[in-house]
């Protein structure tokens, strides 16, 4: 609905002012004049000064000039004796004059000033329908593209600029409409100022003014909101509001930022679900066929049979048993290699998975004595207990496949600044000096001719697990044959002493 | 009174055979089910001592039915699975296993598994009993005190907690969390590296080699395993 009040917009054309001049005076006139024996000259004059007023209001300081001038010389013409004269035969009218004049300046100017605040706060009241529409409509985009064209088109429309939404990809920035392109040269520099700076940076070329603004999100810069116009943009009273659409596009693209990572955090979740149970399935369906195999040799063994007999069973049995590690080596493989592998990480003393690993492996280092020397002062270390334990039980049925019966396995450790070395190492062959570097590669074997079983799975997982730890590996000579790894030594937890009676 | 005997819920029959003629050769009386139903029936009938449970049945999930079983039931169950995931092994523990055997198990881990159950099940014999001996180290628990060979061993009182709560079952898996309730309270539920080092702790001053210990089992990724 159209307000109405005496504050609307003065009439602007001087015809338009001038009939309001003429039309307040000769009303005043013609209503004072059937009583102009009986009203004193100073009581009309009051009705001039209503005629000055409402000129100002309606047409302006100019027009409520000429009113005053008119008003004066027809109050003086008409009513002020002697009638039809323009002589003034006292000087109190002179006073009736002056104030019809500063009546008709001061209200002139309240009502500039007046009108002027309305229209300002009409203005900011249409920018705030305004950016409160892009804000609904942005609240509803799905995608950086919508964005960039919500944005785009609601600029265009009200601040006749145009704009592109730059999207921050490392150090670069990208546009996020498939046609557009990054801005070159003055602009393009002005673009990563505002980016890295985090503050709007102006600018203009040839064709064009431009305003870059940060799009700030919670963490850092974002991207960057370009407006570019052939019109005035430069230091424009509009700034505020740039910087407010620029705050309402930095929020959107950053909501879409977290939607996207928990739309992303979800796939992968199924996706790891998914693989996790098809492993699973896989590892049950190829566990009971060995445990049947593998209790079935068994108690051939145990029978009595002819020796031949006995041995197949007895090798039976024992194939059966590297088939089941080679197959949990594969399925663990498999989970490795399948993605990120979740760390369980702990703090814990390693002398606790070494034990371990030397309990589970049993029977394998029959003829095999281990010799376990650790520091006295060894500290705890940060890792996946089970991968670990992964790790030591290859290495340790590696040291005892390729070394003579009843020799030495060794392992040792030792700390420096960083780091904590762990050696496992036997008194068998060693490993093939030009092969030292590929010993870790899937499906690598130090002698691909060798007689004794393996596929090389073992190392690489190996590998693959310490890795994952932001540790090393690497194979090397001495009597024997040598595995080190490295984990980082990290800041343990502190252990509180326990008091002595609690 | 009817006899004692091993109820074996598996679904393979030919890994039934294979377990039951094990244990039948070892002496024991054996009773096999396919089915969780079936299984409990058999639990309901019959005087059933020790329970050997797949974890993968057709009729149910196997660690739902530790939990049922447990509100009736207090005998000891190994289970025997294809599982071999740590969370597997913890879920089936906290729900109520004993033990927990991966398939493919060699027949002497299994019987020494069933053996270490048997030992520790008359209960009421382990109550009234206060000194347990294991290696060269006697523990007399009425009287709090601990002798490694002849000489007396000094435990801080969390160490002594410790030993207790493992010593208190022994030949059971006992998971990070049950033994971090048992020492240090609730409150402690994450801190499993406290454990791990009151465990080496205890390894030093009763196990001849800490390094390969005998008695204070590790269970990878699962709790600590405490063996006569």
């Amino acid at each position: 609905m159209k307000s109405f009040s005496c504050f609307d917009a003065p009439a602007r054309s001087l015809p338009a002012r001038l009939a309001w001049v003429l039309a307040a005076c000769g009303v005043a006139t013609l209503l004072a004049w059937p009583y102009r024996d009986l009203l004193d000259p100073a009581n009309t004059a009051m009705l001039y000064v209503l005629a000055v007023a409402v000129v100002a209001v309606r047409a302006g300081k100019g027009a409520a000039i000429a009113a005053a001038l008119l008003g004066t010389v027809l109050l003086d013409f008409f009513f002020i004796y002697p009638h039809f004269t323009f002589t003034i035969s006292d000087t109190q009218h002179l006073v009736t004059l002056a104030v019809m004049l500063a009546v008709a300046l001061l209200i002139g100017n309240l009502t500039l000033v007046l009108q002027r605040e309305m229209a300002s706060a009409q203005e900011r009241e249409r920018q705030t329908r305004a950016l409160y529409l892009l804000a609904s409509q942005l609240a509803g985009a799905a995608t950086l593209a919508q964005v960039n064209e919500l944005t785009r088109r609601f600029l265009h429309d009200t601040q006749e600029c145009d704009s592109l939404l730059l999207i921050r990809q490392g150090e670069e920035l990208l546009p996020v409409s498939k046609g557009a392109s990054t801005p070159k040269g003055k602009p393009g520099y002005a673009a990563q100022s505002a980016l890295h700076l985090g503050a709007a940076q102006a600018t203009l070329d040839d064709s064009s003014q431009w305003l870059f603004l940060p799009l700030r999100g919670s963490t850092y810069t974002r991207g960057v909101l370009a407006l570019w116009s052939s019109g005035r943009l430069l230091g424009d009273a509009r700034r505020p509001l740039f910087e407010a659409i620029a705050a309402l596009v930095a929020a959107s693209v950053e909501r879409l930022h977290f939607v996207e990572m928990a739309q992303r955090a979800q796939l992968q979740m199924t996706d790891e679900r998914l693989r996790s149970s098809i492993l699973s399935a896989l590892s049950h369906d190829i566990r009971t066929p060995l445990t049947v195999l593998y209790g079935t040799a068994e108690k051939l063994a145990q029978s009595t049979l002819p020796l031949a007999a006995h041995e197949m069973a007895e090798a039976m049995r024992q194939q059966t048993m590297r088939l089941s590690s080679v197959v949990s080596n594969l399925l663990d493989m498999a989970r490795l290699r399948a993605g990120d592998i979740k760390l369980n990480l702990e703090w814990q003393p390693v002398e606790e998975v070494i034990g371990a690993s030397i309990k589970l492996l049993g029977p394998v280092l029959a003829q095999h004595p281990v010799q376990v020397q650790l520091p006295t002062d060894m500290p705890l270390l940060r890792f996946d207990s089970v991968l670990m334990e992964r790790v030591l039980c290859n290495l340790l049925e590696n040291a005892a496949k390729y070394a003579p019966p009843g020799s030495f396995i060794r392992i040792t450790a030792r700390t420096d600044r960083k780091t904590a070395h762990l050696a496992v190492r036997n008194e068998g062959s060693q490993f093939p000096p030009d092969k030292l570097e590929m010993m870790f590669e899937l499906f690598e074997r130090g002698d691909s001719e060798s007689n004794v079983p393996g596929v090389g799975l073992g190392l690489a997982i190996c590998k693959a697990i310490v890795l994952a730890h932001g540790g090393t590996i690497h194979a090397d000579n001495d009597d024997g044959a040598c595995v080190t790894i490295t984990l980082p030594l990290g800041e343990p937890p502190l252990i509180e002493p326990e008091p002595e009676h609690a | 009174m009817r006899e004692p005997c091993i109820l074996v819920i598996e679904d393979e029959a030919q890994i039934r055979r294979l377990v039951r003629s094990a244990l039948e050769e070892a002496g024991h009386r054996v009773l096999e089910s396919g089915s969780l139903k079936e299984g409990m029936a058999q639990l309901h009938a019959a005087n059933v001592q020790l329970l050997i449970l797949d974890l993968g049945l057709p009729d149910g999930d196997g660690i739902a039915f530790i939990r049922e079983l447990r509100t009736q039931f207090a005998l000891p169950v190994l289970v025997l699975s294809a599982r071999t995931t740590e969370g597997e092994k913890i879920r089936a523990l906290d729900a109520g296993a004993d033990d927990y055997l991966t398939k493919p198990y060699s027949t002497g881990e299994l019987l020494a598994r069933v053996r270490a159950q048997f030992r520790r099940n008359p209960q009421e014999q382990a109550a009234t009993e206060t000194c347990t001996r294991f290696g060269d180290v006697a523990v007399d628990l009425a009287h709090r005190s601990v002798t490694r060979g002849d000489s007396t061993v000094h435990l801080t009182p969390i160490e002594y907690r410790l030993l207790c709560a493992m010593l208190a079952e022994p030949g059971k898996v006992l998971t990070y969390r049950h033994l971090l309730h048992a020492v240090w309270g609730k409150s402690y539920g994450e801190s499993n590296h406290y454990l791990r080092i009151y465990v080496s702790r205890l390894r030093q001053k009763l196990e001849r080699d800490p390094a390969q210990p005998e008695h204070f089992l590790t269970e990878t990724g699962v709790g600590y395993r405490f063996q006569i």
